[in-house]
């Protein structure tokens, strides 16, 4: 006989994730989520630890992902509420190596304070969904949803609910798969979603909903079970499990493979019965869907909105229905498939003008400075997003408000050094880069985060924050003093004059080759609120041989001229060219401030 | 289109379209029209191409269009580009002088167009080449290319002198607007002497 284990539904996506070669687990305990990562924390060939909130934890999930090693986190439903800022964008750059969401959803609220339907996650995400029925599912959908991730290029969510992850059952073990790393190679029309980048994978992302509709189609996790009476039932996850019991001759449509629903196989379920009833808990997901294709089908005028259901509310609910006259017959018709807008026509022949960094930018420093170490900067959402493009190309991902943090730290964790830092502007390090800090320090990441303060929130239009303490109406608050947070939660910090090209450099190589976690503050206000000119560049023709290296810092106020660089009247003499210029060609001549 | 006139706004991020379009909202609203604005604020901003639209009518609905009857471009390059927004009866109001060399061109990737007359002739518009420069630093700050250019404007949009006087008083903050009225003026004055001039 086979070897069986017992386990119970956590325990069984630990296990399985394992065996489909996960080798890194993350999340933020709770009900009835936690013991995935407790049971994986005790199994071998897999790095599990706990983050400091969920949104966190899906961040450095990603990041992990990216360093190209498959990643399990996991989460109650109300922590995927936490996580959905990175959610909702990682639909749109997909993953490197597998990447599984576990959402352990509370129908009853045993333990939690609602008991939202997490499937409506799915569709909102248009990410596929997975839905075990008992232990060994859990453990078998564990590498079905990572063989998909991979595929289809998404993160894939496994949806349970307490009698998943809480009931217990037996569980074959299975052959470990082979999953092997996957090589991370920057790609930043994939990884930075900046409007122009995003919108071509919002496309991707709507094309690729229809190809895993017809993998649903396909998939032999959605399985349409022969019965011996005029019934059909639809169900998924721990509720086909009670109508199993209640209706032991009705047809069923088990959906293991719950998003995007299988329109055709729903419809043939119809050609063997002529009356359907759905069996769902909380919200009719599946049965708005069905309604829509035109078939006539029994849902929640029967089945409770609230609560747990079992064998006994299922029978109750849907026998008067099972004898009653059927409806009349009635074909469904099929959604087309979806359109897209017209893609954007560029004017033939006219030159782009995207945005970019101001003249005289200091982020546009702490690029150069970070090009030098050959570390994959992982980035953050405000004005130095901009740095991304060409010819800077300085950061490699942007996923959502503080990611750079998190991503960073999954990151080198995964890959157990200093390969990727963060990159985050003061404003969005207040708004959420603190708690994935703590997060790094108490997880013990060998990383390094760069905060750009350029003291204001300057992309919308220079509003205050915590760090400048500056008010609506520009009166002055009581303000935050970055260094000193950072060494309260123990993070070695030192604030750099982000002008001093530098000691910049310097501050950046050297945390760079040290051990544990730092922080540099890159400290200049906005160049568009001091309006400073430092002073005048000065280009020596003879010297200059159009290299390429000033005009590569992607500054609007140099440009190749005619035998030499020319410098624009934008120029603030900011003096990066003249630090990047190896031929001594460019110098800064001191102007007198009037 | 039912009456109601579209103004498309379009130049580089920084250059004062926004300020351009309230004048041209203020000064729509004041003359007893509906009014409907909109723009892309944000990223944007930062040196890039920027639109801004006013729609006017006794009844406008949409706050959007993809065509407009006057396009006003505070800078040659987005002129051009512009001029797809205009269908044959158009209007091009455009700062022929005001170049701002993107990126790409900067770096010779690609190139700037010079022909914005021929970029009308072939969309079939009505040009007005406006040295709106020449007019701001005349009037006393080149920040003012922007409202020099709704001065030259003026002349083919259904407003009186007084309601766009009204308009730039509400509109323009009031240290700056002595300098704008003068760009205003001296961008009508530019036109009316083009007109008899051709």
């Amino acid at each position: 006989m086979e070897r069986q284990l017992f386990f119970s539904g956590n325990e069984a996506i630990a296990h399985g994730a394992v065996r489909a070669g996960a080798r890194f687990a993350c999340g933020y305990p709770g009900t009835p989520s936690t013991e995935i990562v407790e049971t994986a924390a005790r199994l071998e060939g897999i790095h599990s630890q706990w983050c400091v909130n969920e949104k966190v934890a899906l961040e450095t999930a990603v990041g992990a992902s990216l360093a190209g090693v498959r990643t399990i986190v996991t989460m109650k439903h109300v922590g995927l509420n936490v996580a959905a800022d990175p959610l909702m964008t990682l639909s749109l750059t997909g993953v490197n190596a597998g990447l599984v969401i576990v959402s352990a959803d509370d129908p009853g609220m045993h333990s939690s304070q609602n008991e939202q339907d997490n499937r409506a996650y799915a569709k909102f995400a248009k990410i596929p969904m997975l839905e075990p029925s008992d232990s060994q599912e859990a453990y078998d959908f564990v590498a079905e949803a990572f063989a998909l991730s991979e595929e289809f290029d998404t993160p894939v969510l496994l949806r349970t609910t307490t009698r998943i992850s809480h009931g217990r059952g037996q569980v074959v073990p299975r052959v470990p798969v082979e999953a092997p790393a996957r090589e991370y190679a920057r790609d930043m029309s994939k990884y930075v979603m900046v409007p122009q980048y995003a919108r071509q994978r919002n496309r991707v992302v709507l094309e690729r909903l229809e190809k895993l509709r017809r993998r649903a189609e396909e998939s032999p996790l959605n399985v349409l079970e022969a019965g011996s009476s005029d019934f059909g039932i639809i169900a998924s996850g721990v509720a086909y499990t009670y109508a199993r019991e209640a209706f032991p001759k009705a047809w069923f449509l088990k959906l293991g493979m719950s998003h995007p629903l299988p329109y055709a196989k729903v419809a043939r379920l119809y050609e063997h019965v002529s009356r359907v009833a759905v069996v769902e808990e909380l919200d009719p997901f599946f049965e708005e869907q069905i309604r829509a294709l035109g078939l006539p089908v029994v849902g929640k005028e029967a089945i409770p909105s609230d609560g747990e259901l079992d064998q006994e509310i299922v029978f109750r609910a849907l026998e008067p229905y099972v004898l009653r006259k059927p409806p009349r017959r009635r074909r469904p018709v099929m959604p087309p498939a979806p359109r897209l807008s017209a893609p954007p026509q560029p004017a033939p022949g006219l030159p782009v003008r995207p945005p970019v960094l101001c003249p005289g930018c200091s982020h546009r420093s702490v690029f150069a400075a970070l090009r030098r170490r050959k570390l994959a900067p992982m980035g953050d959402i405000g004005c130095y997003t901009l740095g991304s493009l060409p010819p800077l190309l300085a950061l490699d991902s942007c996923l959502c408000m503080g990611a750079s943090v998190g991503m960073m730290a999954g990151f080198n964790k995964a890959l157990g050094k200093k390969a990727a830092v963060g990159v985050i502007g003061d404003s969005t390090f207040f708004h959420s880069g603190i708690t994935p800090l703590i997060d790094a320090f108490y997880n013990e990441v060998e990383g390094m985060l760069v905060v750009l303060d350029n003291r204001t929130t300057a992309m919308t239009g220079h509003q205050g924050h915590p760090g400048t303490g500056i008010q609506p109406d520009r009166a002055q608050g009581p303000a935050v003093d970055i260094q000193r947070l950072c060494e309260g939660i123990g993070v070695r910090c030192v604030t750099v004059d982000a002008t001093d090209h530098k000691a910049l450099d310097v501050a950046v190589k050297e945390e760079a080759a040290a051990p544990g976690l730092g922080v540099i503050v890159a400290l200049a206000p906005c160049v568009l609120m001091t309006r400073h000119r430092a002073g005048e560049v000065v280009v020596d023709d003879e010297r200059c041989n159009l290299c390429g290296l000033c005009v590569d810092i992607g500054c609007p106020a140099i440009a190749p001229g005619d035998g030499a660089v020319a410098v624009l009247e934008s120029c603030t003499g900011c003096g990066l060219c003249v630090e990047v210029c190896r031929r001594g060609a460019l110098s800064l001549a001191e102007t007198v401030e009037c | 289109m039912n009456g109601s006139v579209t103004v498309s706004l379009v130049g580089v991020g920084g250059q004062g379209i926004l300020l351009g379009a309230a004048i041209l909202a203020e000064t729509a609203s004041l003359a007893g029209l509906q009014v409907k604005a909109s723009e892309v604020k944000g990223m944007a901003q930062r040196g890039g191409s920027v639109l801004s639209t006013v729609r006017f009518g006794e009844r406008v609905w949409s706050p959007v269009s993809p065509h407009a009857d006057v396009v006003i471009a505070t800078e040659l390059l987005e002129g051009i580009r512009g001029m797809e927004l205009l269908g044959s009866r158009g209007t091009m109001v455009c700062a022929a002088t005001t170049r701002i060399t993107p990126g790409s061109v900067l770096r010779r990737e690609e190139e700037y167009p010079d022909d914005l007359a021929g970029a009308a002739e072939l969309r079939g518009v009505r040009l007005l080449a406006v040295d709106a420069e020449g007019i701001a630093r005349e009037a006393g700050t080149l920040r003012a290319v922007n409202v020099a250019l709704i001065g030259a404007a003026s002349t083919v949009l259904p407003f009186t002198s007084e309601q766009w006087h009204a308009g730039l008083e509400a509109a323009v903050p009031a240290k700056i607007l002595e300098v704008n009225l003068r760009a205003f003026e001296l961008g009508r004055a530019a036109v009316a002497t083009q007109e008899v001039e051709s």
